[in-house]
């Protein structure tokens, strides 16, 4: 045995070669295991696109409803005019096939409103300008004020379809452009007697009114639903953000009442002097304090192997307090919960710091089973602090830890395993 | 240890070792811990193993550090175990992959320099009659071997060389899962020679399953296992 321990010492200088060798970032006390959402704008953007998604839903019944008028309009009462009073047009056919343009230009839009597509808005708009000025041209001076003549009442609801979604000043625009056009061909046809003119008016109010209410309605409807599903998705992420918050504090709080039961006792004693820092019992109480501690604070350091990093911190303490160890480490450990760390690390951490003599710790994992033992000489001393919980079995959320501390005269085997 | 099959392997002489090992101050080490058990002889020492073999062409057993001069004889390893040469290699390189390519190349057992002089002697006692030593660091190395085409060892067979890995002592293995200490050595050997399966054959591989055996360790109907293996190494036509 005396050769074995005159070769712990190399022993342990290789497993601290070995142990040490990953990078060890320096311990941040206090930072809390969940991080808050540090900048806003994940939740603003997912805000945004409920917004969104809400301000479509209740678009949606307004955009058929101006496609269903807008075709109803121009087939049921565009077409019967138009081959009522065929003989009456200056030009039937040019007519005519200006109202198959316009409805094909109709059956387009609407498809790709109803689809959510983007429209080419303002080509259209000069396609129905164009179709405008064409048919004012080709209906005649006799037809002028009829429903044959009809882009009058129509083709304001082709303009609502092909600017949809957009602002109300194009519509505007567009109705202006229409009746500038109407005002040419009705100058042009020479029908400037003031009852044509009262006329022109009146059709003119006709044509902007109810395409413009509806166009103007529907954007308002929209606009203030896109607001109401803002407010509640930007109120949701306030109270995720309060919940996540809260959470954190809890668990911090959680930590420091583990710190401090952890040194607490142990330094209220020793400051009152009711403990001897001579006993060597108060001294393995302290030592098994700073490994808890240590441990604490290893346990929020972000690395990639937390459990090995856990145990380093506990072997860390007594090697400082010049106990040999001999670490060894077969298979990567699977990512466990930190509640799960805590129960295979707890014991090992509570024998190490009674430990006298050696130390063989040894880690074996395997992806559903890690096994965490320390062995160290039985010195048959009554447990001074004794391990927390010492044997046992504890279940957690994604397997169980068992849990072993025992003696036989020769070793005293502290051994934590948990099975997935 | 057993002294007598030992004895009987070698008809009463002492076991014959060579040591190849570039640092001579290991050399001497070793040849210091073997010299203390009367049955064992150190019969050559270099850091060349075919001029070490020259030199001692009856050693029973080879002693070879796995890193000669900066390199690993994992090569030599395997040459010197097909014909038959019963080495023991012992590093400082224990991690767990290497360990098991050692058993792979037909090494009759793997040490790690730090164990010392008890699991050397030993190992070396052991190897010179065709029977398994599995050291701790050995142990640790089956336990967690995670290629898929690892050999099934049985519930009882991975307990024991767990604990056997974790404590380093067959007494307390045994006290644990209240078994003989016997019988832990037992499972810990049928662990190991279920290990001669694997990687390309060897006549050390062959050796050991056959005394392994004789010694009643495995069952004869098991060597179906370890033929299929050779069966399945051979090129198919």
């Amino acid at each position: 045995m005396s050769a074995e321990l005159d070769a712990a010492a190399v022993r342990v200088d290789a497993a601290r070669a070995r142990s040490t060798s990953g990078v060890r970032p320096a311990p941040v006390t206090g930072a809390p295991v969940w991080t808050a959402p540090g900048p806003r704008t994940p939740e603003a953007a997912a805000a945004g696109r409920a917004a969104a998604a809400v301000a479509r839903a209740s678009d949606r019944g307004a955009r058929i409803a101006a496609i269903v008028i807008a075709l109803a309009w121009h087939s049921v009462i565009g077409l019967p005019a138009v081959l009522a009073n065929r003989s009456e047009l200056a030009a039937p056919g040019v007519v005519l096939a200006a109202w198959v343009v316009v409805a094909a230009v109709g059956v387009l839009t609407g498809a790709r409103l109803l689809r959510g597509d983007p429209l080419p808005a303002w080509p259209l708009a000069g396609l129905l300008l164009a179709v405008d000025a064409t048919v004012f041209a080709a209906a005649g001076e006799r037809q002028l004020f009829t429903a044959a003549n009809w882009v009058w009442s129509t083709l304001g609801w082709f303009f609502v379809l092909a600017l949809w979604g957009r602002r109300v000043t194009g519509l505007l625009a567009l109705l202006a452009a229409h009746s500038l056009i109407a005002l040419v061909a009705v100058v042009g046809h020479g029908q400037t007697a003031p009852a044509d003119l009262a006329r022109f008016a009146m059709y003119v109010y006709g044509t902007y009114s109810l395409p413009v209410a509806a166009f103007a309605g529907s954007a308002v409807i929209a606009a203030l639903a896109r607001e109401r599903a803002a407010t509640a998705a930007a109120t949701h992420a306030m109270a995720a953000e309060r919940d996540a918050a809260e959470r954190a504090r809890r668990e911090r709080r959680e930590r420091l009442a583990l710190v401090s039961g952890a040194a607490e006792a142990v330094l209220a004693e020793l400051a009152d002097g009711r403990a001897d820092p001579a006993d060597p019992r108060v001294q393995r109480r302290a030592v098994l304090a700073a490994a808890q501690l240590r441990r604490l604070i290893a346990e929020s350091d972000d690395v990639p192997d937390p459990l090995l990093h856990e145990l380093r911190a506990a072997t860390d303490v007594a090697e400082r307090n010049g106990l040999p160890i001999e670490l060894v480490i077969i298979g990567k450990p699977p990512p466990l919960p930190v509640r799960t760390r805590r129960l295979l690390v707890d014991p090992l951490t509570a024998a190490l710091a009674e430990a006298g003599g050696w130390a063989r710790l040894t880690v074996v994992s395997g992806p559903d089973e890690v096994v965490v033992s320390l062995v160290t000489p039985d010195r048959g001393e009554p447990d001074a602090t004794g391990p927390p919980g010492g044997g046992g079995v504890a279940e957690d959320d994604g397997g169980r830890v068992d849990r072993l501390d025992e003696r036989d005269g020769e070793i005293r085997w502290t051994q934590a395993r948990w099975r997935r | 240890m057993d002294a007598g099959p030992v004895a009987e392997m070698s008809g009463g002489r002492p076991v014959g070792v060579a040591i190849v090992d570039d640092h001579p101050v290991v050399v001497e080490g070793v040849r210091a811990w073997l010299a203390s058990e009367p049955r064992l002889t150190v019969l050559a020492t270099g850091d060349d193993p075919d001029e070490v073999l020259r030199a001692a062409p009856e050693a029973d057993v080879v002693l070879l550090d796995l890193r000669l001069h900066g390199q690993m004889a994992l090569g030599k390893l395997a040459e010197l175990s097909t014909a038959g040469r019963r080495v023991v290699v012992y590093s400082e390189h224990t991690d767990p992959e290497t360990m098991l390519a050692v058993l792979d190349a037909g090494a009759v057992a793997f040490l790690a320099k730090h164990e010392g002089r008890e699991h050397c002697v030993a190992t070396v006692l052991a190897a010179a009659s065709d029977r398994p030593y599995v050291p701790p660091a050995l142990a640790g190395a089956m336990v967690g071997d995670p290629r898929p085409d690892r050999p099934v060892l049985s519930d009882k067979e991975r307990e024991a060389l767990l604990l056997w890995f974790q404590s380093m002592s067959k007494a307390s293995v045994a006290r644990r899962m209240r078994i003989s200490e016997h019988t832990v050595k037992q499972y810990v050997d049928r662990a190991r020679i279920k290990y001669t399966r694997a990687g390309r054959p060897a006549a050390t591989k062959a050796a050991l399953l056959a005394r392994a055996i004789e010694d009643g360790l495995i069952r004869p109907e098991e060597i179906g296992i370890y033929r299929s293996q050779a069966r399945y190494d051979r090129p198919t036509p």
